[in-house]
């Protein structure tokens, strides 16, 4: 019997449990969420044995099975099915697991939520069976659909509080329509993904992965449109992933749950962006011009979020911004390893060994999900504690909540690129693979690359920077208002799994030593074509690492970043007011307000959609009965309104329809000469 | 000379015969359960029928005015079942009212007509048709006629259909005085020779009487009004089943008539079909946006559909059809079952603003989740009826699956699938209210079993096309192959 037989199971388990928790949760104790937690846990277990037989090889990869869903003429036919291949074995195990602690921590976290709580474990069982039906879907048609129930999931989670939110009416308001844009702000994306399925159907007669990513079929498929179809669908990840710029629904996405936000960052949601960017690869290798576009933007993300990040005092919102930015590092480094494989397959040369990019940005989407759950569920544990998300309020909680801040620093070390910790391995690779194709003699690309790298090295100081800046303040330095009421460390459902991740945010980057890049491959151009793996022992990659120049400096600025907030907010001998005019400059400003994005985006939907809406309503609204309504309505007797109506306005009506031929015969003889018909 | 087999009509006559007998029945018992309970009964004795005819094969011709195929049989089974929803929550909506026999008796009248366009081949047949449902249509608009919002409606409908019609009939003896013929086919091969002035005015005339009833723009703004005023069933069977016969019209006349023809000044036409579409889904959507009154949001939304639909004649290709006749299907549901909810709630004295319909989770969690459904998919979401049939129909303006892409109309494809956009946001709208806004009560709703079991066919056929599209897929499929070859 192999495991992989009974893969199908692992979004249906999940699904089952939204089903039983959606009726009979309140029958349950805490709503269901015990349900939700054995449902993800098996859920990981069946990833985990279906993984072991993927990676081992006693399955190879990838392992498709196909029903037909639904024929459409000559010969397309859409699937509905499972592929599964090392990339999604990945996905699915870290998103599982992640998942079954979030849901244990849930259980401390909601559980003076009374009645709500059953929502909450029916929405987040949902949220799981999506996410982990979209990494195993054989298909992009598949995939779209789960892809959307995703955006439904984050959509009803975000707005959990759009209604009674325990800090009042105006939390609520910001509640709803935080969720509301995340919503409407990623369906601009999946606009733009639907497209891109529509022109690659057109152009393969077939969504199914296999036949899209053989490379004979897209040696028959003209290169211009797969560049469209390739720009399109990285418009679907511009949305998910929350990159510049349809980046900026996801700070305000911070108004749902904690354990939400966890989630969101860590496993699901944002991941299915970056790993739809891997999946659709192939495809992107195609032109060099996409990849760039792809590096660009996700390097441009990286630093440009970052720089938000600094003077923020929201301790959500820090990490928030710190998602966007280490999103942009992965985005930025699979389309550094998609640029070098673009251009040796323009160069005919299919030989080449390897794009490291590939790796790191997949290596860094893994660590990334450990060690920001951890950061998410920390910031949630002290949240629940001081009851406040204003870290100028905290401080000082180190004696108060030791286990939480002890396993807060774990992360903060591992995010900051601190060596050892997980994410020192994959941030470090994914430099050295974008200042490979610096230096790769790709003529004005390379120089692109090469501020690419610069950009991601200023991020790597300000992430060390902003992350330190949030410990210290929250548990450093001396008690701020709120610290004092803190009632102690959170309930042990909650600090389990706290412990739990911080092993993993801690030691997940030595994956790297024991043949991660081997593990995670794939084969492109009938196997002359590896990516990723380089079969280098643990010592080369060691040497690889650690002889590279680079790798020191990018260390010093960390422990540059890290020396700078410590004097700042531990010893306090250096006033950050002094470098900002205490508030009033107006670099700081410009953060503060987002670079002045939202309000862009408010006055682009009132200055120009609303009144637009407007402006119609009202030529309907007057042509029709604006002027006649309030007449109407004053007048009781029938006849009386009859004779109004026939002297009135069904005269503009009878207008419209007699200009409306005249138009349409204009129209014809217009058409018809242009074309010549006439 | 012998007889014609008469049994190729026989879904017709027995709605027709069933709509002779309402009258004489509730001059008898004076009990409108009964009436509407005989009504419900010839339906579903015709559509039995129908599917008998379905299943065995049926096929052929009626004194070669009305002709029997898979897209005639497809289409009458459609309608059957708007009128047999519109029935069910007819039930309990006119019980207070007078008159019905006359309202049972018309309702019946007018499915016939709509069955009478599904199988026209020639011009007379159609006329007819379309003529027997719109007069019954204009009646059952004033049904309450001490309603001052009806009578206005009524009368509007009324003047304005009025105008259509001439047109239209205009329109149809330009075509007949140039061609010699009222048979679709044979205009199609006479076309040729045909003076295009005359031909042009005789498009623009049948384009403006039929997108009365489609509601295309400019030709739509009756449409809000008239769906406000009338009895929600009514309007449910506006939007839903004299929409579609309009659009059966516009393919017979367009699609058999004209561009089958393949001259130039008539291929030219799909242009205006575009620009038709374009401005109508567009205009639909947008002024749904404002929306206050939950049938005016219905009644844009329904708009907007029809622009969608338009894209069938601007493409024009059989995989086209396909996409067409099946989010006409779809479209009954999803639209259908959304208005027969707000006929159950007006019956349970919920207005129709949409603010009424705030805390509905709460008070009718059942009737707040079909809501939901039919309206994400109205807006498309997967994996849900409405998704599918928009994604065959979009999917084909960028050209047949597997084939050469073609660019002519990516631009209108792109607008259609903006506009889904769009449209998303005024119905997540009434999701959300429904589900996360508090209403001023939350006493329990009880909803007439009638109206339930209405819903549930809806809430099963949304959701069911959803998940196993493919045996729908491929009836659309042969229905499109038997109207275009």
């Amino acid at each position: 019997m192999l495991f992989i037989d009974y893969a199908w199971l692992i979004p249906i388990i999940p699904l089952a449990a939204f089903l039983i928790i959606g009726f009979f949760g309140h029958k349950t104790p805490e709503g269901g969420g015990y349900i939700a937690i054995i449902a993800a846990a098996v859920s990981f277990v069946l990833s985990a044995l279906v993984g072991y037989e993927i990676l081992s090889g006693t399955v190879a990869a990838p392992y498709v099975n196909d029903i037909v869903w639904l024929e459409m003429s000559p010969g397309v036919v859409l699937n509905f099915g499972l592929y599964i291949d090392n990339l999604s074995v990945l996905m699915l195990i870290f998103s599982s697991l992640i998942s079954t602690l979030i849901f244990i921590y849930s259980i401390g976290y909601m559980h003076d939520q009374g009645e709500r709580k059953r929502r909450y474990y029916t929405e987040v069982s949902l949220f799981l069976t999506a996410m982990l039906g979209l990494v195993i879907s054989s298909n992009f048609l598949e995939m779209f659909i789960f892809w959307e129930i995703v955006g439904l999931c984050s959509y009803l989670l975000i707005g959990f509080w759009g209604f009674k939110h325990p800090k009042g009416e105006k939390a609520s308001i910001a509640a709803a329509s935080a969720a509301k844009k995340a919503f409407l702000v990623t369906r601009m994306g999946d606009v733009s993904l639907l497209a891109g399925l529509f022109v690659l159907l057109n152009a393969f007669g077939s969504l199914d992965f296999v036949s899209l990513f053989d490379p004979a079929n897209i040696a028959a498929v003209d290169n211009s449109t797969l560049a469209l179809g390739s720009l399109l669908i990285f418009g679907g990840v511009i949305g998910k992933s929350a990159q510049f710029p349809l980046h900026d629904w996801l700070p305000d996405a911070m108004e749902g749950p904690t354990t939400v936000s966890a989630l969101i960052h860590a496993a699901t949601m944002v991941k299915a962006g970056v790993y739809l960017t891997a999946r659709s690869l192939p495809l992107f290798v195609q032109s060099t011009d996409v990849t760039l576009f792809v590096a660009v933007i996700g390097g441009f993300t990286a630093f440009y979020a970052a720089t938000m990040a600094l003077n923020n005092m929201n301790i959500k919102r820090v990490l928030a911004y710190s998602t966007l930015s280490q999103l942009g590092y992965m985005v930025l480094a699979l389309g550094a390893a998609g640029y070098m494989m673009a251009a040796s397959l323009a160069a005919g040369d299919v030989e080449v060994d390897h794009a490291m990019g590939y790796t790191a940005g997949t290596f860094h989407m893994m660590n990334h999900a450990f060690f920001k759950a951890l950061l998410f569920l920390g910031a949630g544990s002290v949240i629940h504690a001081v009851g406040t998300e204003d870290m100028r309020q905290m401080g000082g909680l180190r004696k108060r909540m030791s286990i939480t801040s002890i396993t807060m620093l774990i992360a903060t070390l591992a995010i900051a690129g601190i060596p050892l910790f997980s994410g020192f391995w994959s941030k470090d690779l994914i430099l050295e693979s974008v200042l490979h194709v610096a230096e790769g003699g790709h003529g004005a690309a390379s120089a692109v690359f090469l501020i690419l790298f610069v950009l991601a090295l200023v991020t790597a100081f300000m992430t060390a920077f902003y992350m330190f800046r949030l410990w210290y303040m929250t548990f450093g330095g001396e008690e701020g208002e709120a610290s004092k009421h803190c009632h102690g460390e959170s309930p042990r459902s909650m600090t389990y799994p706290l412990v739990i991740l911080s092993g993993f945010a801690a030691l997940s980057g030595f994956l790297i030593l024991f043949g991660f890049a081997d593990a995670l491959t794939f084969n492109f151009v009938d196997g002359a074509f590896v990516v990723g793996g380089h079969g280098l022992s643990m010592i080369e990659v060691l040497e690889d690492i650690f002889l590279n120049p680079f790798a020191y400096v990018s260390i010093a600025l960390a422990v540059l970043g890290f020396y700078i907030a410590y004097r700042m907010y531990e010893v306090r001998d250096i006033e950050p007011g002094r470098y900002n005019q205490y508030g009033e400059s107006s670099l700081y400003k410009l953060l503060q307000k987002r670079y002045y994005f939202p309000e862009f985006y408010n006055a682009l939907a009132l200055k120009l959609a609303y009144p637009a809406a407007m402006a119609v309503e009202q030529v309907d609204r007057k042509a029709v009965d604006g002027t006649v309504d309030g007449i109407a309505n004053s007048i009781t007797g029938g006849s009386q309104m009859l004779r109004r109506i026939q002297t009135g306005f069904v005269q503009t009506y009878a207008a419209f329809v007699v200009g409306g031929v005249l138009l349409v015969i204009v129209l014809i003889y217009l058409i018809g000469y242009l074309t010549g018909g006439l | 000379m012998s007889l014609p087999d008469f049994t190729l009509i026989a879904p017709q006559l027995i709605v027709l015969v069933t709509a002779l007998i309402i009258p004489a029945l509730y001059f008898l018992t004076k009990n409108d359960k009964v009436v509407g309970l005989v009504s419900i009964s010839g339906v579903l004795l015709s559509g039995a029928y129908l599917a008998w005819m379905i299943i065995d094969g049926v096929s052929g011709d009626f004194l070669s005015v009305y002709a029997v195929d898979d897209f005639s049989l497809l289409l009458t089974g459609l309608f059957l079942t708007v009128v047999f929803l519109v029935l069910l929550s007819s039930l309990n909506t006119v019980e207070r009212d007078h008159h019905h026999g006359e309202y049972y008796a018309l309702l019946l009248t007018a499915t016939s007509g709509m069955m009478f366009v599904a199988c026209a081949q020639d011009l007379i047949g159609l006329f007819v048709g379309l003529e027997l449902t719109s007069m019954s249509s204009y009646a059952l608009v004033a049904f309450r006629k001490n309603d001052p919002r009806a009578a206005e409606a009524a009368t509007k409908y009324l003047v304005i259909g009025g105008l259509s019609t001439a047109m239209t009939l205009y329109g149809f003896s330009l075509l007949y005085g140039m061609t010699q013929s009222t048979m679709f086919v044979d205009i199609a091969a006479a076309i040729g020779s045909a003076p295009t002035a005359g031909l042009m005015i005789s498009m623009a005339l049948i384009i403006a009487g039929l997108g009365f009833k489609v509601t295309t723009v400019p030709f739509h703004m009756w449409a809000p009004d008239v769906y406000e005023g009338a009895v929600t069933p009514i309007s449910t069977f506006l939007a839903v089943g004299s929409k579609k016969m309009g659009f059966v019209a516009l393919f017979k006349v367009f699609l058999v008539g004209f561009i089958a023809a393949q001259a130039t000044v008539v291929t030219d036409m799909q242009y205006i079909f575009a620009a038709l579409a374009a401005i109508t889904m567009t205009l639909g959507n947008v002024v749904a946006l404002s929306q206050t009154n939950i049938k005016r949001m219905l009644a844009y939304s329904s708009i907007a559909q029809a622009g969608y639909l338009l894209i069938v004649l601007a493409v024009a290709t059989p995989y086209a059809l396909t996409g067409g006749i099946l989010h006409m299907i779809t479209h009954v549901f999803m639209k259908g079952g959304a208005f027969i909810i707000v006929a159950a709630l007006a019956y349970v004295a919920v207005g129709e603003r949409i603010d009424d319909y705030k805390g509905l989770a709460r008070r009718a969690p059942l009737v707040a989740f079909s809501m939901s459904i039919f309206l994400f998919s109205l807006a498309g979401v997967p994996p849900l009826a409405g998704f599918v049939s928009k994604f065959v129909l979009f999917s084909s303006g960028v050209g047949e699956p597997g084939a050469a892409l073609s660019g002519e109309w990516v631009w209108l494809i792109f607008l259609a699938v903006i506009n889904s956009a769009i449209s998303l946001y005024y119905y997540a709208r009434v999701v959300k209210y429904m589900y996360v806004d508090e209403g001023e009560t939350s006493e329990r709703i009880k909803v007439p079993v009638p109206f339930m079991i209405a819903i549930l066919i809806c809430l099963v056929a949304v959701i069911g096309i959803g998940l196993f599209p493919e045996p729908l897929i491929s009836l659309c499929e042969s229905a499109a192959a038997a109207l275009m070859n």
